[in-house]
């Protein structure tokens, strides 16, 4: 496996599996946690188990609270993008008063109405959760564009020295990291700031995000894909918004217009995007339990070379067999 | 921390089949076999191709969304090669096939182009290729349950008398390469017991009882006091559910029936087979009611042609190759409940009460309806007539052995289904080592785990 | 092979070889003890013989620790960077792990070097001195390698891994 899925395959899953079951008449009554990367949990629950034809399907991130925030004081304009994506006769989010304890939205979902393409799309939830303010900086890229388009030429001048940026979004997406997207007139940046817990992973991880900076540069082929930045400190952009924390790198994409020019390519950008922390993370894994099957070659070799230098069972037979079984002249075996 | 929030990973890797999912869960979201296939070297894309379509075509990823039908390896590097020439042309050299690689049901429709090779890791509970399962679990991990290691603690099955260099071995995989936050290991046979905690019948949750754990390839009786298997007591009976489906297999065989294909004989095992008090009376009674004849159709994919296949006594009598082997098999004769009465009497006289007490049944082979009564029944008659024996000849009275079967619903994953009611209490950190552990004392560590408090 | 390595191997087998000569030796201490006096250096001054130092340059390096039953080998594998650091420290301590197979293995190495050996008379009694000393000559030989190797993969899988993620944002 090379690439991370941006649908949760498990979730997919489980809602086929609850559909075939309501087409079959037995619909069953299901209380399940699925989960999935960055602290985020899924529940699936038959709120009526008069009325199996309903689930409910519930999400908590850990980025949610910071992705409320972007969008205002409240939820309701994230829970309204929400709704937007996942809109279908088969599904419905339930006010924040019927959200299941614990949880951050509830959808309740209509079994007997769900297709393959809403099964798929409530399988992208956490994705289209995530994808709140990268939506929120595209529309904000068009206004500073059209801002700056019609700027008069000596304007321009003096603007070109200083791009015109909008307001950044954070999202705080797992304990000491987060993500920045930064809109401006003519890119969006979006800004990683990611830690390593371990020691092994501090290293290797430099080793992979430097490839990640050097790759563009490198393939031919690949010009065309975001440039990458790597730091130790926090990037101008970000600087005052940051928490300082020695530990942290910080990895910067900057997605050019041709990355968000139309719907399907701002989708794929952002599940691209969003898989990029989960993605390195798991290729270093890969990397170690590759080492350890090497290692464990290597020792196998190492203790054939060692086991030449002993002596054959069958020289102990005839060569040595006299002096390893001497005997004292009553019988008893010599030790010493 | 906030992954004290994440729910623990349960995994139980057996010789056939593997059961991941989360604990607090009731069923575990994955089982598929514990099998993998590896990439061959050098292959040509068509085939890869053609795997592609048969792999996906069973999920419903929509043509909008057919860029991430390549999320699984082949493709993946197919598309990658077609797509763009990376530098040096790394894809095609040595150094990547480690990713290239299928588990469970995909790997067995991987395996049947000649690009893949399958193989299964674990031999006779006990983990054979240490490279194939690491692999194995990183591909449960990230692609199955989709879940960052370091955010959460595992609970892992051994079998019983695993020696603790496994042991070790799993804490390195687990901590080194995976990072993840806290490990558990627990003994296949001790979360059976705990799984049957639900049924109704359980008074008290002790840990002490004897496990019967009937799988595919093979039966265990293990007898578990305090939560300790006993291992010198252990037993293994060559009858298991793969017995019973060649038996049924070859019943049908010899009235010539239109299907006797294995998969036909595992369907009618699991849809029709049951276990009855007594064999003579049973042929009796369906030769006085034909109702108890049944009939299987056999249809094929595309639901054009339909086999009839008649059921008869292998209703019965297959699941009675557990009571009286000597229909089936010519090598091993001795029933089941003999067995576990060996097995009881072989511990010590202190526990035995225990033990007749709490029999639990775990494992596909024993869902048969009615094994458990029969087993009971059985296993009665031969302590109570060792107790009228052992009366008559001493002339002291007995207070008397209760013997008592336990089945209940979760029977068929019991050993999943323990691990996932222990792991999601609120105490089960406290038992888990952790990585901080792990770093300070090495991989020794995970030699022992303290037992859970029963409350 | 580089110039200055097939000298220094030499110098390692020529001092191993003259380290080799061990005898049984009965602990002087306790009573039916038989125990390699290099490790209980305190007690037994007058057993341990002079330690020779080959240095081929300040990364690698071989203690070799003689006494009259045991003799210890100290290699101090080359770590150029914080890569090559940490993965002969992943190596070794994945060797150590698996000790046991193989026989002369210490469990933790000595100060300052990155892996020990530990060479009893029991075991130049049932194995071939010549042959130990080739184990352990292509030990040192192979481990460089092998390390090189694994930071050679390390660099070419995550090319691989970062090209393979950017490729995906050409539409």
């Amino acid at each position: 496996m090379l690439h991370l899925s941006a649908n949760n395959t498990l979730l997919e899953a489980t809602l086929i599996e609850l559909q075939q079951a309501v087409q079959e008449n037995s619909p069953l009554v299901v209380d399940r946690i699925v989960s999935d990367f960055d602290h985020t949990s899924f529940h699936l629950v038959t709120p009526d188990n008069d009325n199996r034809q309903f689930i409910h399907l519930s999400i908590v991130t850990k980025a949610w609270p910071s992705l409320a925030q972007c969008g205002g004081v409240d939820e309701s304009q994230l829970i309204q993008f929400i709704n937007g994506k996942l809109t279908n006769q088969a599904t419905e989010i339930l006010p924040k008063n019927q959200t299941t304890q614990g949880y951050d939205m509830t959808v309740r979902v209509d079994l007997t109405k769900l297709d393959d393409e809403s099964i798929h799309n409530l399988s992208l939830l956490k994705t289209y959760v995530m994808s709140f303010p990268f939506q929120l900086a595209f529309d904000e890229f068009q206004r500073l564009s059209q801002q700056f388009a019609t700027l008069a030429p000596g304007e321009e001048e003096s603007s070109l020295s200083q791009p015109h940026r909008g307001q950044s979004y954070r999202i705080q997406y797992r304990d000491d990291e987060n993500i920045y997207v930064q809109p401006s007139n003519d890119r969006i940046t979006v800004i990683f700031e990611t830690i390593f817990k371990d020691e092994t992973d501090k290293i290797f991880g430099k080793v992979f995000l430097q490839e990640f900076v050097d790759a563009r540069k490198r393939n031919r082929s690949i010009q065309s894909a975001p440039q990458v930045l790597f730091s130790n400190v926090a990037p101008r952009e970000i600087a005052t918004t940051s928490m300082e924390n020695s530990d942290s790198r910080f990895i910067t994409f900057v997605l050019f217009p041709r990355h968000f020019n139309n719907t399907e390519t701002q989708f794929k950008t952002i599940s691209q995007i969003l898989q990029f922390r989960n993605y390195f993370h798991y290729h270093i894994k890969c990397s170690k339990a590759f080492m350890h099957s090497r290692m464990r070659f290597r020792v196998n070799t190492f203790i054939k070379v060692l086991n030449r230098a002993k002596f054959d069972s069958e020289e102990n037979e005839d060569g040595e067999k006299e002096p390893q079984q001497r005997r004292t002249f009553t019988g008893r075996k010599m030790v010493y | 921390m906030s992954f004290l929030n994440n729910p623990a990973i349960v995994m139980d890797n057996g010789t056939g089949l593997t059961k991941l999912g989360f604990a607090g869960n009731d069923s575990p979201s994955w089982i598929f076999p514990t099998a993998i296939a590896t990439s061959q070297g050098q292959s040509t894309g068509s085939n890869k191709k053609g795997l592609n379509q048969s792999t996906s075509g069973g999920s419903n990823t929509s043509s909008a969304n057919s860029y991430y039908a390549k999320s699984t390896s082949a493709t993946a590097f197919d598309n990658l090669n077609s797509n763009m020439l990376l530098s040096n042309n790394l894809a095609g050299k040595r150094g990547t096939e480690d990713l290239d690689f299928y588990i469970g049901n995909e790997a067995l429709i991987a395996s049947q182009g000649p690009a893949y090779s399958l193989s299964y890791p674990i031999r006779h509970g006990q983990i054979e290729n240490w490279d194939h399962m690491e692999r194995f679990w990183e591909n449960s991990i990230f692609k199955y349950l989709r879940a960052e290691p370091e955010d959460h603690y595992f609970l892992l099955t051994e079998p019983p008398l695993n020696p603790p260099e496994n042991r070790e071995q799993v804490a390195e995989i687990f901590f080194e390469s995976f990072n993840c936050a806290g490990l558990y290991i627990a003994v296949q046979a001790v979360l059976a017991l705990a799984a049957s905690w639900t049924s109704s019948k359980v008074i008290d949750r002790s840990l002490t009882g004897t496990v019967i754990d009937s799988g595919d390839g093979v039966t265990h009786v293990i007898p578990v006091a305090e939560g300790y298997v006993i291992g010198s007591a252990i037993k293994n009976i060559p009858i298991a559910g793969r017995d019973i489906t060649l038996f049924i297999q070859s019943l049908l065989r010899e009235r010539g029936e239109v299907d006797t294909s294995l998969r036909t004989a595992e369907r009618i095992k699991q849809e029709y087979c049951y276990v009855c008090p007594d064999i003579v009376k049973e042929f009796n009674k369906f030769d006085r009611n034909p109702e108890k004849f049944a009939q299987f159709v056999v249809e094929n994919k595309e639901k054009t042609s339909k086999k009839v296949v008649d059921v008869g006594y292998e209703r019965f009598l297959a699941p009675e190759i557990f009571f009286n082997p000597e229909i089936a098999s010519s090598d091993f004769l001795t029933p089941l409940p003999t067995m576990v009465d060996h097995t009881i009497q072989a511990c010590p006289i202190d526990v035995r009460k225990g033990l007749y007490n709490n029999i639990v049944l775990s494992g596909g082979s024993t869902m048969f309806k009615d094994f458990g009564r029969r087993l009971q029944r059985d296993l009665k008659s031969i302590v109570n007539n060792r107790i009228a024996q052992n009366e008559r000849l001493t002339g002291t009275k007995s207070t008397g052995v209760d013997v008592s079967v336990i089945s209940h619903r979760k029977q068929r994953n019991a050993v999943w289904f323990g691990g996932s009611l222990l792991a999601q209490t609120a105490e089960f950190r406290g038992y888990c080592h952790t990585k901080q552990d792990y770093e300070e004392y090495g991989p020794e560590i995970v030699r022992n785990f303290s037992l859970f408090n029963m409350v | 092979m580089s110039q200055s390595l097939r000298p220094y191997l030499t110098a390692v087998r020529h001092s191993l070889e003259a380290a080799l000569t061990l005898s049984n030796f009965s602990s002087q201490e306790v009573e039916r003890h038989n125990r390699p006096e290099i490790e209980v250096p305190i007690q037994s001054a007058e057993l341990l013989l002079q330690p020779m130092h080959i240095s081929r340059n300040e990364n690698e390096q071989v203690l070799i620790e003689p006494s009259v039953n045991s003799v210890r080998v100290n290699i101090m594998v080359k770590q150029a960077d914080e890569i090559e650091q940490i993965l002969v420290h992943k190596f070794t301590r994945f060797l150590e792990q698996r000790a046991e197979a193989f026989y002369i293995l210490r469990r933790t190495p000595i100060k300052g070097f990155s892996i020990s050996f530990l060479i009893t008379n029991k075991h130049t009694e049932s194995m071939k001195t010549g042959k130990l000393i080739d184990f352990i000559i292509e030990f040192m030989e192979e481990v460089d390698k092998e390390i090189s190797e694994m930071k050679l993969f390390l660099n070419a899988r995550a090319r691989f891994v970062a090209e393979a993620y950017l490729g995906e944002f050409v539409y």
